[in-house]
């Protein structure tokens, strides 16, 4: 058997619908991602921004993991995000979640999704890796945002991953990917740095950056709750996926205008995404509540205008 | 808006919106504008960035594959030939321009000419480079069978070594980039650089390969020193002073003979008592009379010559010359002055250069004359 090929393309960060007491809305997951599957080559669950991950409990994660488990029945790869507090915290996580997919006989592709100076600075982390790595089957992607670093109350001292660092972790057999947040000059040197190892693919986990300049790995997309299909095709158009359209000017007029409605949403949610993505959802009726851990005010006219959008390009 | 592709993050300027209203609006346009003008260059130094990352990551990746292609393109008896659509195709043409230029036979083909006739012009003997970043372009998929069922290699210059084109080529040349910088795939832009620079890479080392030397180079480009050569003025590569080939009115035919065998430039102007142009002799005009009598030794040359020969201004262009000698059917031009005062000549040969397609930079200047 081949190394594993992480997916190309949109990944989603899907919103972890809750309730009002905080547990997951098993209902509206399934909803919500019944809606973004057949739009997705991936689906990257429990995010530490989007999906609240930062703020959801072990035991909710767990609830989150075993519900998208049964939604997604292998229908796309399912990432998920299994950063904890600490190294000891992470392992344990890991390994819980690693049991429940065992039992379950998933038959489907996970991989596991870390961000690593979120609990743990850049020495020694190739080592940890290989630790990590030795303890389950499954591929790993890293996770690179410094602002959720630098948000941190005791930050580390470096909030990108080393480049040498990478590289080393690159050519680990089961790491196959990274979703990286951060300015394109650092984009060129992780590429440099993770060239030699063919299976390593570089998500770009900021949008505009992706809209602007796509990344040939694809894009962990935010908007896409709100425009799966929108979403799927600029990204299809970004990475060439289909090469029989692209000599329509009819298909580049509409690739360009649909384009921009996708920069006008980030403007829009920009801010407040969870918040005011929820609340859009939880309108058109997709989620049950648009409880979050992180609560904003004055929604009103950016939500109204999102749906207005939405209804103007289809999406809804 | 403004700051959205402002990826510094220096506009507006630090300060600014803290600064009373009124002198807001009196900076507001030099800033605005500067921050525009300071957009614009950043915009343009990423994309020549990732530009410029995309042939960098070609760099690591090159391998085996391309060894292989040298090899076969070698030691292949036919023609190399590129096909692609699109930008792909205009990356294809200069590729193959290239090697033409660079001693590898080449020639483009467009896949939906081909599949309309085109195809004949391809041989078993051919190889095909075959160009799409996707892998997924549907005529180069409709042609690769085709070409395949006639027997003909194909390599793939491509961005998805995974795509079905690659399934049909016996060569793989990866040009996947990691990012274009182009918004949302509206025009291939790192991509078709990519390609363009293996293409090139491709064209230099079979030219290193098979030894083309300068000398080859020359030879495939006559365009560029014979262009150089046609601006030039006719008084700037004439013959003249002793150079010219004269003889007397009066002389003997045998004189104008040796004066022609001596000068070497298959004719001699003919001039009066005061140095005026009479006429002209040329290695035809003594052919002929031969076949008409054997003792030519003998006669007087205004008995043999031509009368006014065609004659062009010094100050005229070289291609002006030419087009001359060719609507007249003759291979000298003389040059004389307002008072037919002979200045000098030219013959076809220094129009083209006396060997084959001599570059500017071996050109030989008439000594004597003046720019």
């Amino acid at each position: 058997m081949g190394p594993f090929i992480a997916p190309r393309g949109l990944i989603v960060e899907p919103i972890t619908p809750l309730t009002n007491d905080g547990s997951i809305d098993g209902q509206g997951l399934k909803k919500l991602l019944a809606r973004l599957i057949p739009f997705s080559q991936g689906l990257f669950l429990s995010s530490p921004c989007m999906g609240e991950g930062k703020t959801l409990s072990a035991e909710q994660r767990v609830e989150l993991f075993e519900e998208a488990l049964v939604t997604i029945r292998g229908r796309v790869p399912l990432l998920f995000w299994i950063t904890r507090d600490t190294e000891k915290d992470t392992r344990e996580t890991l390994l819980a979640l690693r049991e429940i997919l065992r039992k379950s006989s998933y038959p489907g592709e996970v991989l596991w999704v870390d961000s690593p100076l979120f609990y743990h600075s850049n020495r020694g982390l190739p080592a940890y890796y290989q630790n990590l790595c030795s303890l389950v089957s499954e591929p790993l992607v890293l996770h690179n945002d410094p602002e959720l670093i630098r948000g941190l109350t005791k930050p580390f001292k470096r909030q990108n991953i080393r480049t040498a660092i990478l590289k080393e972790l690159a050519s680990l057999p089961s790491m196959v990917g990274l979703i990286f947040l951060g300015s394109l000059d650092r984009a060129y040197n992780y590429q440099r740095a993770c060239r030699t190892s063919a299976h390593f693919r570089i998500y770009d986990g900021d949008e505009l950056q992706f809209l602007d300049h796509p990344s040939m790995g694809g894009v962990v997309s935010r908007g896409a709750n709100l425009a799966p299909k929108t979403w799927q095709e600029i990204t299809e158009a970004s990475l060439q996926l289909r090469g029989d359209q692209k000599y329509d000017p009819e298909y580049l007029s509409t690739t360009w205008q649909r384009g921009q409605y996708l920069r006008d949403l980030v403007d829009l949610y920009g801010q407040t995404p969870v918040a005011l993505i929820k609340q859009v959802l939880w309108d058109l009726g997709i989620i049950q509540t648009c409880f979050c851990t992180r609560p904003a005010d004055h929604m009103e006219e950016a939500k109204e205008r999102i749906k207005e959008m939405l209804d103007r390009y289809g999406d809804l | 808006m403004l700051n959205r592709n402002d990826h510094s993050g220096t506009f507006p300027p630090a300060g600014f919106l803290s600064l009373p209203r009124a002198e807001q609006a009196g900076r507001f346009h030099e800033i605005f504008c500067a921050g525009i003008g300071s957009m614009v260059i950043d915009e343009a130094k990423e994309v020549l960035k990732i530009e410029a990352q995309s042939i960098l990551g070609l760099v690591d990746r090159i391998g085996a594959e391309f060894e292989k292609a040298i090899e076969i393109i070698l030691k292949n008896k036919g023609r190399l030939i590129l096909t692609g659509m699109g930008k792909s195709g205009l990356i294809g043409r200069k590729i193959a321009a290239t090697l033409n230029s660079t001693g590898t036979p080449s020639l483009f083909l467009h896949p939906a000419e081909a599949i309309h006739g085109d195809l004949g012009m391809v041989t078993p003997n051919d190889i095909v480079l075959a160009i799409s970043n996707s892998g997924n372009t549907g005529e180069i998929n409709t042609l690769l069978p085709l070409l395949k069922k006639m027997g003909v290699k194909i390599i793939a210059l491509t961005g998805n070594p995974d795509s079905p084109m690659t399934k049909m080529c016996d060569l793989v040349i990866d040009v996947a980039v990691e990012r274009e910088a182009c918004p949302m795939g509206m025009a291939p832009t790192a991509s078709t650089t990519a390609a363009l620079a293996m293409g090139d890479a491709l064209a230099v080392v079979l030219l290193k390969r098979r030894r083309f030397n300068p000398d080859d180079f020359r030879r495939f480009h006559p365009g560029g020193s014979l262009g150089d050569r046609l601006a030039v003025k006719v008084r700037e590569i004439m013959l003249t002073g002793k150079r010219i080939p004269t003889v007397p009115m009066g002389s003997k035919v045998q004189r104008a003979i040796e004066e022609i065998e001596a000068k070497g430039i298959g004719a001699t102007l003919v001039s009066n008592k005061v140095g005026k142009l009479a006429g002209i002799i040329t290695d035809g005009d003594l052919r002929r009379l031969l076949l008409k009598q054997k003792n030519i030794g003998e006669l007087r040359v205004e008995d043999v010559m031509s009368p006014s020969p065609w004659t062009i201004d010094q100050n005229r262009t070289t291609a002006e010359a030419l087009a001359s000698m060719e609507m007249h059917s003759i291979m000298h031009l003389v040059i004389v002055d307002g008072e037919d005062r002979i200045m000098g000549i030219v013959h076809l040969h220094d129009l083209l250069g006396r060997e084959e397609f001599r570059v500017n930079g071996a050109f030989h200047r008439t000594p004597g004359t003046h720019r």
